[in-house]
């Protein structure tokens, strides 16, 4: 087996966790003398208490609200006191979706910035992506952290890589005939979406030769990667992270499960009912992560509310992280559709806020074949003709996209078709799996 | 592992040095300090294990 970095890639658990124990004493000094979350969330905890592995669960839980909480009227303007550097450092900006609410905004320095690529070259590598590839990354690029990590991270592998962004799935499907790009990253419903248009084109999506993908942004259950391996006649590989976190874990050649990219990150796993203990493997837990190297916005002890199972910490790869054999789902009802998450509060908020003239909605999200498709069923003021109806459903569809970065369709139903409600109403109906 | 380490302590105290001198120099001050990040990254992947 091959490894990107074969010292840190195979070190004993000990003494893989004794580095990560004193990466993260170094984060909360440097956490508690620079940035204001954590000046004000530390202020009772003496860190020379912090002295063995077991301390760490002293340390209180950062949630995503608490970000939110802390950018809000804070300065300096947009990164509040999350920021961890002088703001003249700051060299980029990603934000999250922003579909559970206020988006954050994540300040990335120069170095920063390299520590997420450096931990991303471990996902990559172990992927197999190798200087040979031509990376192929159909994503829009902007102020989402989605593919931006990966590009940068195939660049220092070496690969070459092509932007496939401002190009429609069909352009996508040519410029990858066009310079033979041999891998590819993206949502997995997206790289099947390209692949059906590749299909109806008339091509077969097994000439594209397309040799290995990677996975990001959704749930990619087993069979649908052996969908997409049989649809490209390629490998398809998997992993996880999110704009606060950074990439933190991917799959190995074995194909079973997720390793933790250690040191980079400190991966808990803890009983979701009292979040204090460490589960066994095989278990259940909530993944609370804290990146141990990025200066720029620290955040420590992030509860990711993200339920995962855990697995062995051996594998036939050689690496001796901790590994997620299985992303369970959230713990709350935030729904993820297409990759994104999206909240069906953000619609309701949409809806009451902007579009009076709307009497009543039905949202529906479908899995059709395997691509989810939201449906807006609406109901218009009488009073507006047919025409007037249709433009309220285009504006519609056209917010909803801007606010939710989804694309949907929108119904215009017969008035009395959708169902009312006197007491909790149930606008939101997710028929994913029960078909 | 232990000579890398010290490799890597050699061309730190080279990169400030060189920061320091050209300090009126733009272009290769922010190189210098280039060179301090990925150094940064270079010891965060070498950590001693004693």
């Amino acid at each position: 087996m091959e490894f990107w970095n074969p010292y840190t890639e195979t070190l004993p658990r000990e003494k893989l966790e004794k580095i990560e124990f004193s990466y993260f004493q170094n984060l909360l000094s440097y956490a508690k003398a620079n940035s204001q979350l954590y000046k004000d969330k530390l202020k009772g905890i003496n860190i020379d208490d912090i002295k063995v592995f077991e301390d760490i669960k002293k340390i209180p839980f950062t949630y995503k609200e608490e970000l939110r909480k802390w950018q809000e009227d804070v300065d300096p303007f947009p990164y509040g006191g999350l920021l961890g550097i002088d703001i003249a450092n700051v060299s980029s900006f990603r934000q999250t979706s922003g579909t559970t609410g206020k988006p954050v905004y994540v300040p990335e320095s120069y170095e920063s910035w390299q520590w997420r690529v450096e931990s991303w070259c471990h996902i990559l590598y172990m992927a197999g992506f190798r200087p040979r590839h031509r990376v192929f990354l159909p994503f829009g690029y902007n102020v989402y952290v989605a593919f931006w990590e990966a590009h940068y991270a195939a660049e220092k592998l070496g690969c070459e890589v092509v932007p496939g962004g401002a190009l429609d799935t069909k352009g996508r499907v040519n410029k990858i005939i066009e310079l033979k790009a041999n891998a590819m990253c993206g949502t997995p419903t997206y790289l099947l979406n390209i692949a059906q248009e590749a299909a109806s084109m008339g091509i077969d999506p097994k000439s594209l030769g397309i040799e290995r993908a990677l996975g990001a942004g959704e749930p990619l259950p087993e069979a649908t990667r052996k969908r997409i391996e049989e649809t490209y006649n390629c490998k398809m590989y998997d992993h996880i992270g999110s704009t606060e976190t950074c990439g933190f874990a991917g799959m190995c050649e074995a194909q079973q499960g997720l390793h933790i990219v250690e040191p980079f990150f400190l991966v808990e796993l803890l009983d979701k009912d009292t979040l204090s203990k460490e589960v066994s493997e095989g278990e259940l837990g909530v993944i609370v992560i804290t990146p141990l190297g990025r200066r720029s916005f620290p955040v420590i002890r992030f509860n990711t509310n993200d339920v995962a199972i855990k697995g062995p910490s051996t594998c036939e790869c050689g690496r001796t992280s901790l590994k997620l054999m299985e992303i369970v789902g959230r713990v709350d009802d935030i729904s993820k559709i297409r990759g994104v998450l999206f909240s069906p509060k953000t619609v309701e908020q949409l809806i009451r806020s902007e579009f009076p003239e709307i009497v009543e909605y039905e949202l529906v999200v479908t899995r059709e074949d395997i691509m989810d498709k939201i449906t807006l069923r609406i109901e218009a003021d009488p009073k507006l003709n047919k025409d007037e109806a249709g433009e309220v459903a285009k504006r519609l569809g056209e917010r909803h996209k801007i606010k939710t970065n989804l694309s949907c369709k929108v119904v215009v139903e017969p008035q009395g078709t959708l169902p009312r409600y006197d007491l909790k109403a149930k606008r939101f109906k997710d028929m994913r799996g029960k078909h | 592992m232990d000579e890398i380490r010290n490799e890597i302590m050699n061309i730190e105290k080279s990169a400030e040095k060189l920061k320091t001198l050209a300090k009126d120099n733009n272009a290769i001050r922010k190189n210098a300090e280039i060179i301090l990040t990925f150094l940064y990254i270079l010891k965060f992947i070498t950590p001693a294990t004693d």
